[in-house]
C-alpha cells in the first residue's frame, strides 16, 4: 500500500488544439492544479491508458480522470470509453465526456456504456466557464487521498 | 411484334366480304339450276305427254286398220268394236296432238297434214266397213287392193314415227340438260364449299394470329409494368437514400462547423479577459502618456469582440436551425388519430395572451375533421403558423386569425389566414427558403420557422403554399393526406 496519498491525473483526449487550450486554461482558473496529459489522436491515448499491449497493467496503481472528445481523427470516443469500461484496471476511473454533439441517442449511448459526466461544448463562454468550473469542484473532490 | 389493328380490320373485312360474295354466288347458282330444272322437267313432261299421244294415236290407226281386215275376212262384227272405240277416240288424240305443237311453227303444218292423212284414212276405213256391211264385200276388197288405205297407213306411220323420234330426241336432250346441270350443281357446290373453307380457314388463321398478337403484347405490357415497378421501387430507393445523405451531411456539417466555433467563442472570451486586465494595468499607472492605449482598451477593442460575440452567437442559431431540420428530417414519424380540434386550440391558448393584449382575436372555425399523422409535426407546423400570423400582426388594426378546414378526395386543406402585415408578391416563393424572410426586418427571426414548416408538410406527404396582398393579409395553405402513410422514407430506414 502507497502511504502517499495518489493525486488524479486528467488524461484530456481532443484532437483541436483550441479546445484542448480552454479547456486546460479554464481548469486551472478553477484552480484544478492536478497534471494534464493531453493526446490529440485515439491510438496514443488508448497506448497511455490501457499499456502498450492493451492490458490496463499500467494503470492499475494510477487515479486517473479521463476528458473525452467524441470526434478524433483515428477513431470516435464512443470507442475509447468502451475499452476503458471494458478493462477491469481502468474500468473505476470516471469519464467525462466533452463533446459538441447534443443528439439524444449519442448521448443515451455514451451513458450506456459507463460516461460518468455528459457535458457539450457549449459556443456561449459563459455556460462552457460554467461547465468547466463545476469540473474542476469535481477533480477538487477527486483529489481527497483515497484509503486504499 | 407489331400489331396493326388498321389491317387486321382490312383483312377481316375483306375475307368476309369475299365469303359474302361466295355464298350470294352459290345461292344465286342453285336459284338458277333449280329453275332450269324446273323448265327441262316441265320439257320432259311435255315430250312424254306427247310421246304418248303419238303412240296412241299410232296404236288406234293400227287397231282400226287391223279391225277393218279381221272384218273384211271374216265378216264377224265382233272385230268391228276396236274399230269403233278407234273412231270415237281418235278425233280427241288429233286435236290433243295440234294443241301440244301449237307454238311450233315447223310442227303446225307436219301435224295438219298428218290430221288430213289419219281422217281419210279413216274414211276410207269407213267407206269399206260400210261397203262390207252392205254385202258388197267384193267392192270393199276392190278398194281396199288399190293400196290407198295402205300407203295412208305408212303415211301416217311414218309422220307419226317422226314425231315420237322428236319428241325422243327431245326428251334426250332434256335428259342431258339435266344431267349437266346437276354436275355444274355438284360442282359449283363443290367449288363453293371449298371457297368457304378457304375463306374459312383464312378467317381463322387471321384471327389466331390477331389473337397471338394481342397476348403477346399483353405478355410484353405485364413484363414491362412488372419491370416498371421494379424500377420505380430502385428510384425511390436512391431518391430516400439520396436524402438521408443530404441530412448526415447536414448534420456533419453543422458539427464540423460548431468546433472552430467554440474555439472562436472561448478565445474571445480570453481576450476579453485580457483586455479588462490591462485596462485595469492602465488605470493604475496613470499618466498623461499612454492615453491612445487606454481608448483601444476602453473603447475599440470591447467594441470588436461585441461584433465577434454577436456574430458568432448568430452563427450557432443558424447551425443549430441546420441541425434541427436534419434532425427533423431523420426522426422516425408515428402516424396516429389526432382530434386537430383540440391541438389548435391548445396551440392558440399559447398566444391568446399576447393576442388578447393589443386586441386581437383567433378562432377556429369548426369543423376541423379528424386526420392520421404524426403528433409532432402537426403541433410544429400549426405552431410556427399561428406564431408567424401572431408575430406580423399590422399594428395600425386589431388581428384577426381564423383556421378553416376543407376536404377534397383523399386531401384535407387547411387554412390559416390573417389581416397581418403581409407578404409582396416577389417573395411569395422566397419565405419556404431556409434563412430568408420577407418584409420590414424589425421582428426577431432567422428565416428558420417556414422552411421547418415546408419540410415537414412535404414528409407528411402534403405540401404548403401562401396566398397574400402586401398591407391587406395572408392565407397559408396547408394540404395534408387524411391519412398519413409511410412510403419511400420506410423504405430507406
Amino acid at each position: 500500500m502507497n502511504s502517499e496519498p495518489q493525486a488524479v491525473t486528467i488524461v484530456m483526449v481532443e484532437d483541436d488544439d483550441g479546445h484542448a487550450r480552454l479547456i486546460e486554461k479554464n481548469i486551472r482558473r478553477a484552480g484544478v492544479n492536478n497534471e494534464i496529459i493531453a493526446f490529440s489522436d485515439g491510438t496514443s491515448a488508448l497506448e497511455y491508458i490501457l499499456g502498450s499491449d492493451g492490458s490496463g497493467e499500467p494503470s492499475a496503481r494510477r487515479h486517473l480522470l479521463i476528458l473525452l472528445d467524441l470526434n478524433l481523427p483515428d477513431m470516435t470516443g464512443v470507442d475509447i470509453l468502451a475499452k476503458v469500461k471494458a478493462n477491469r484496471h481502468t474500468r473505476r476511473s470516471p469519464v467525462v465526456i466533452l463533446t459538441t454533439t447534443d443528439d439524444q441517442r449519442e448521448i443515451q449511448r455514451c451513458y450506456d456504456l459507463g460516461a460518468n459526466v455528459y457535458i457539450t461544448k457549449p459556443v456561449n463562454y459563459e455556460g462552457f466557464a460554467n461547465a468547466i468550473r463545476q469540473l474542476g469542484l469535481f477533480f477538487s473532490v477527486m483529489q481527497i487521498p483515497e484509503t486504499d | 411484334m407489331p400489331i396493326s389493328n388498321a389491317s387486321f380490320i382490312r383483312s377481316a373485312l375483306a375475307l368476309l366480304g369475299a365469303g359474302l360474295v361466295i355464298l350470294i354466288i352459290l345461292a344465286g347458282s342453285s336459284v338458277w339450276l333449280s329453275e332450269r330444272t324446273r323448265e327441262n322437267a316441265a320439257d320432259v313432261l311435255e315430250a312424254q305427254r306427247i310421246r304418248a299421244g303419238t303412240s296412241h294415236l299410232l296404236a288406234l290407226l293400227l287397231d282400226a286398220e287391223s279391225a277393218q281386215r279381221g272384218f273384211l275376212l271374216t265378216h264377224e262384227t265382233a272385230y268391228l268394236e276396236p274399230y269403233r272405240i278407234a273412231v270415237g277416240q281418235v278425233t280427241a288424240d288429233l286435236d290433243l296432238l295440234k294443241t301440244m305443237h301449237q307454238g311450233d311453227a315447223s310442227q303446225t303444218e307436219l301435224v295438219e297434214h298428218l290430221s288430213t292423212v289419219i281422217q281419210e284414212k279413216f274414211a276410207e276405213l269407213a267407206h269399206t266397213i260400210a261397203l262390207a256391211e252392205a254385202e258388197q264385200r267384193p267392192e270393199a276388197l276392190e278398194i281396199v287392193n288399190t293400196d290407198r288405205g295402205r300407203k295412208l297407213t305408212d303415211d301416217a306411220r311414218e309422220k307419226l314415227t317422226g314425231l315420237l323420234n322428236r319428241a325422243d330426241a327431245r326428251l334426250n336432250s332434256d335428259v342431258r340438260a339435266m344431267t349437266s346441270d346437276a354436275r355444274f350443281l355438284s360442282f359449283a357446290t363443290i367449288a363453293g364449299a371449298i371457297l368457304v373453307f378457304l375463306v374459312g380457314s383464312g378467317s381463322l388463321f387471321i384471327v389466331v394470329r390477331h389473337t397471338r398478337d394481342v397476348i403477346a403484347a399483353r405478355t410484353e405490357v405485364l413484363t414491362l409494368n412488372e419491370t416498371l415497378e421494379e424500377r420505380v421501387k430502385e428510384r425511390t430507393t436512391d431518391l430516400a437514400r439520396a436524402n438521408e445523405e443530404i441530412q448526415r451531411f447536414a448534420y456533419i456539417v453543422s458539427h464540423d462547423l460548431r468546433a472552430p466555433l467554440v474555439n472562436i467563442m472561448g478565445f474571445t472570451s480570453e481576450l476579453e479577459v485580457g483586455v479588462s486586465t490591462v485596462e485595469q494595468f492602465l488605470e493604475q499607472v496613470g499618466g498623461g502618456e499612454g492615453e491612445a492605449a487606454r481608448a483601444a482598451v476602453r473603447e475599440d477593442m470591447p467594441e470588436a469582440i461585441g461584433f465577434i460575440r454577436a456574430s458568432t452567437k448568430r452563427m450557432d442559431r443558424l447551425i443549430n436551425a441546420i441541425l434541427r431540420l436534419s434532425r427533423e428530417g431523420r426522426r422516425t414519424l408515428a402516424p396516429e388519430r389526432i382530434n386537430l380540434e383540440t391541438l389548435l386550440e391548445q396551440l392558440m391558448a399559447n398566444v391568446q395572451h399576447q393576442l388578447s393584449e393589443a386586441g386581437g382575436k383567433i378562432a377556429v372555425v369548426k369543423p376541423i375533421p379528424m386526420l392520421v399523422s404524426d403528433r409532432l409535426a402537426l403541433e410544429q407546423i400549426f405552431g410556427n403558423l399561428i406564431d408567424n400570423a401572431v408575430k406580423y400582426l399590422d399594428a395600425g388594426r386589431p388581428g384577426r386569425i381564423s383556421i378553416s378546414a376543407s376536404e377534397q378526395g383523399r386531401l384535407i386543406h387547411f387554412d390559416i389566414a390573417d389581416n397581418g402585415r403581409g407578404i409582396a408578391a416577389q417573395d411569395h416563393d422566397r419565405i419556404f427558403d431556409l434563412f430568408r424572410r420577407s418584409g420590414v426586418q424589425d421582428r426577431q427571426g432567422e428565416g428558420i420557422g417556414l422552411a421547418h414548416v415546408r419540410a415537414l408538410v412535404r414528409r407528411l406527404g402534403g405540401d404548403i403554399s401562401v396566398k397574400s396582398e402586401l398591407g391587406a393579409g395572408t392565407t397559408f395553405r396547408v394540404s395534408l393526406p387524411r391519412v398519413f402513410r409511410q412510403t419511400s422514407e420506410s423504405v430507406a430506414s
